[in-house]
């Protein structure tokens, strides 16, 4: 009897621990529910025609931005940076006005007028990788993603449509001592914070003379 | 005479808690940040996973095996709970969609480590494979699985009530360290109270003598190797959720801290002596070490050395208290 007793409890307890643990639905009410696959590529083209251009618009330029820096890093990161994670990095989209110093084969040196001297920066025209774009438009919750892949796809795509669609007529155009004006993803580490030879990731690039 | 020995026998059953007392004494002197509560706190949220999984490896050890498989079992276990908790199970013949719940998802990733773990004393007991080289299989093969499973992506964005488990805190302790607490109390009990305690001292002991005596030496094995690894699940499940991020290459060389926190803490690799308070005092003992080494800028290359050397002396200690005895 005593056993009879102790199986029907444990019984009891496995059964009320499987309900609190597991819940059925059809799978076909539940994929409609939670929608069909993420378009990586439909997404940063929306992100890319439709909202980047607004926040390129209203972009701070860079030396605003190194001036704020200077004075207080934590208020300029707050108002003018965006990051999508943990960590010390912190993203800013800026603009500028620069003078091609050099050419070189995957990168621009750039001279930008900065106080009474000039700042070196570099502007990546090949390797354009990372989340620099993407966490620099502040246009990505990460709340909005059930995974990491969806969102590193975000930035596979809007990196190449930077190497295919703004740096091959740019790069062909661009000469030495040429005036420009960019739009660029800039990526800062708050414990490092250095702003000589910066590197920018292109968004935006337009020769003036 | 006698007193001397006694005095003797005493300071080496509290050596463990001695190293810890001067060690944090000395980081105290160093740093003025060492002593504060939040460091305290951080600390001990820190040390948590190494004391759940170094209390399954002190009932393994003790026994006499060792499991080399408890960093990749964690990472497995990590990934199911959050790939459970994130997609469910789907059966398309039977239009079947199967959801978890925190708790659901959870109970899944510790029943399925205990298999794991089942099936490596399975291996030791069944097949005479020295525990050594079956559980350094079972690493490569849940390394694998974990890979397999998460396509060798991170699984985040896991809600926050599954981070409360990580990273959540209970009247003012972290939320890790009162599991940490409730694990290490029923193995105390375990080893202490229950005969499978007694049989795990036995057979730690002396093997033969214990199979002799009637105690059923594979049983007991593979509940030992099966509790490791459910411990070891259950730290995944806590690292997954202070990331909240199942990392494809989370765990590695979290046996290493365990088998170190086991051996600082007075267990002999050869079985049949230690005690799971000895574990969690060298669990502790890393973790200070760790988080003063951080505390006084020491470079990390730096830290591995302190941190293999203070190893090499606990393994030349209890040698010499093995000797002596």
């Amino acid at each position: 009897m005593k056993k009879v007793v102790k199986y029907l409890l444990l019984l009891l307890v496995v059964g009320l621990v499987g309900y609190q643990s597991v819940y059925f639905r059809k799978l076909s009410e539940y994929r409609k529910a939670t929608g069909e696959k993420f378009d990586a590529p439909a997404f940063s083209k929306k992100i890319w025609d439709e909202q980047l251009p607004g926040k390129s618009d209203s972009a701070i330029a860079l030396t605003d931005l190194i001036h704020a820096l200077e004075a207080s890093p934590e208020n300029a990161f707050a108002k003018h940076s965006h990051v999508l994670g943990i960590g010390n990095y912190r993203y800013s989209l800026v603009k500028a006005e620069a003078t091609v110093a050099m050419i070189n084969e995957d990168e621009i040196i750039l001279q930008i007028a900065h106080a009474d001297s000039l700042m070196i920066v570099r502007l990546a025209t090949e390797f354009i990788y990372g989340n620099a774009i993407r966490d620099a438009s502040g246009l990505v919750d990460i709340k909005d993603f059930t995974n990491t892949t969806d969102l590193n796809a975000i930035s596979e795509e809007l990196n190449r449509i930077v190497r295919t669609a703004v740096l091959p007529s740019f790069k062909k155009e661009v000469k030495q001592g040429d005036k420009i004006e960019i739009t660029a993803a800039a990526e800062f580490n708050k414990e490092h914070l250095y702003f000589n030879n910066l590197e920018l990731i292109p968004v935006s690039l337009r020769i003036i003379k | 005479m006698i007193a001397l020995a006694s005095y003797k026998k005493n300071i080496s059953r509290f050596q463990s808690v001695i190293a810890l007392f001067i060690l944090c004494i000395v980081l105290g002197v160093l740093s003025d940040k060492f002593f504060t509560a939040a460091n305290g706190l951080n600390v001990l949220r820190q040390v948590a996973v190494n004391v759940c999984i170094a209390t399954g490896m002190t009932l393994i050890v003790l026994t006499g095996g060792i499991d080399l498989s408890v960093g990749s079992v964690l990472a497995l276990c990590g990934a199911i709970t959050a790939g459970l908790l994130k997609n469910g199970l789907s059966f398309p013949s039977a239009d079947l969609f199967v959801g978890f719940t925190i708790l659901g998802a959870v109970l899944a990733a510790v029943i399925i480590g205990a298999l794991l773990g089942s099936f490596s004393g399975i291996v030791v007991t069944s097949f005479r494979v020295p525990p050594f080289v079956a559980t350094l299989a079972m690493l490569t093969i849940a390394r694998g699985l974990t890979m397999l499973y998460t396509g060798g992506h991170p699984i985040s964005n896991l809600g926050e009530d599954f981070a409360y488990i990580g990273t959540g805190s209970l009247l003012g302790v972290p939320v890790p360290v009162w599991i940490a607490a409730v694990v290490v109390l029923i193995a105390v009990f375990i080893t202490r109270k229950t005969k499978l305690g007694r049989y795990i001292y036995a057979i730690g002991g002396n093997e033969t003598a214990a199979r002799l005596s009637g105690i059923r030496i594979n049983k007991v094995k593979l509940t030992v190797y099966a509790i490791g690894a459910a411990l070891a699940a259950l730290g995944g499940v806590i690292v997954t959720s202070r990331l909240d991020s199942a990392q494809p290459n989370a765990g590695i060389s979290y046996e290493l801290d365990a088998i170190a926190a086991v051996v600082i803490g007075g267990t002999s690799l050869n079985g049949g002596k230690g005690s799971v308070w000895g574990t969690v005092i060298g669990a502790v003992i890393i973790g200070v070490l760790n988080n003063g080494l951080v505390l006084l800028n020491v470079s990390p290359f730096w830290q591995q050395v302190v941190k293999g050397a203070v190893i090499l002396l606990a393994v030349i200690v209890d040698k010499a208290g093995d000797k002596k005895e």
